[in-house]
């Protein structure tokens, strides 16, 4: 179980989560990212730069 | 073997390529995130291959070229990587091969970019030359809007908003086509569809199966060797004169396109990596 850095929530990962996955908040919605499966940590994804996606 | 993957954020179709590269007997996945690399010109990444998966069009660009000066091999090339990222480089090599695109002018200050708007005729689309996901796009359907745009880009932007890329508006009838090319094939193809003339599933675009015709077949294939090869996701207009190429893409996304063509695209891509490695 890991804490949303935003809203406080608890979220469970998945059981195949890798570090640096995004997934969103179930709460509160924020995107977030892995960062540590063990203890599981997540922190608030970056936010998107001009010259991402395609 | 030794298999890099070049990334950043784990999105979803990283993780589906994650999945696949695990189900093979033979290969050592070998993360390498673009956020913790440092590149030592003289130290050489000790992997067979690499496959790019970054967001940040700037970084796999310059890690696939640092990647390549050590004897790497990549997929997709760092010449590939430069081309598809800019949509300049990319109708130049579209012009140079033949394969028919949208007609288009760029111009380098607002004075010109009117000159070449108003030569195209009313409307046309402004768009970045590095951009993606359909952002910073504009319609321009008159003089006025046309000013107004040209001026907010020059003043507000960064420098390279004032490459004006300017493209004729194609009325795409609600659609357009994404096709997939990997190596010599044209494994699947989707439609965009949207209420809203840009047709990017990042803008909300719903993705339904596009039969692969030997026109989508052929042109997609066109696409991508013109622009250097390798695994390409090609963005067609239908017209009624026939298919135009609007973009190529080389780090494409294909979360909604699995489901919708029932075609495994990551496990194509990772026997295409695969191969090329052995």
């Amino acid at each position: 179980m890991a804490e949303c850095p935003v809203c406080g929530a608890e979220v469970t990962l998945a059981s195949d989560a890798v570090v640096s996955e995004l997934m969103e908040c179930p709460d509160c919605g924020t995107e977030l990212e892995v960062l540590e499966l063990d203890p599981p940590t997540l922190g608030e994804a970056p936010q998107s730069e001009e010259d991402w996606g395609q | 073997m030794k298999v890099g993957f070049l990334h950043s954020l784990i999105r979803p179709e990283e993780k589906l390529l994650i999945k696949e590269f695990e189900k093979q007997p033979n290969v050592d996945l070998v993360m390498l995130d673009d956020r913790e690399l440092v590149f030592d010109l003289r130290r050489k990444v000790a992997v067979d291959v690499v496959l790019e998966r970054c967001i940040n069009h700037s970084r796999a660009m310059h890690g696939l070229r640092m990647l390549e000066s050590m004897g790497v091999r990549c997929v997709n090339t760092a010449a590939v990587a430069a081309v598809c990222g800019d949509k300049i480089l990319t109708s130049l090599e579209l012009f140079d091969h033949g394969v028919p695109q949208p007609e288009l002018r760029v111009a380098f200050t607002k004075e010109s970019a009117l000159s070449a708007i108003e030569e195209l005729g009313y409307p046309v689309v402004l768009k970045p030359a590095v951009g993606s996901w359909g952002r910073l796009l504009a319609k321009v359907n008159d003089r006025e809007a046309a000013e107004s745009i040209l001026e907010h880009k020059a003043i507000l932007g960064s420098y390279h908003h004032s490459i004006f890329y300017v493209q004729k508006y194609i009325d795409k009838n609600g659609r357009d086509i994404r096709s997939f090319v990997v190596g010599d094939d044209c494994i699947a193809a989707i439609y965009r569809s949207s209420d809203h003339w840009i047709t990017n599933t990042a803008q909300g675009a719903t993705a339904t199966c596009c039969p692969i015709t030997d026109d989508i077949a052929e042109i997609s294939l066109r696409a991508a060797s013109a622009v250097g090869g390798g695994i390409l996701a090609v963005d067609l207009f239908e017209t009624p004169d026939g298919l135009l190429v609007n973009e190529v893409n080389y780090t494409m996304e294909f979360r909604n396109s699995v489901p919708a063509t029932g075609v495994n695209i990551p496990e194509k891509i990772v026997s295409y990596v695969v191969a090329l490695a052995q």
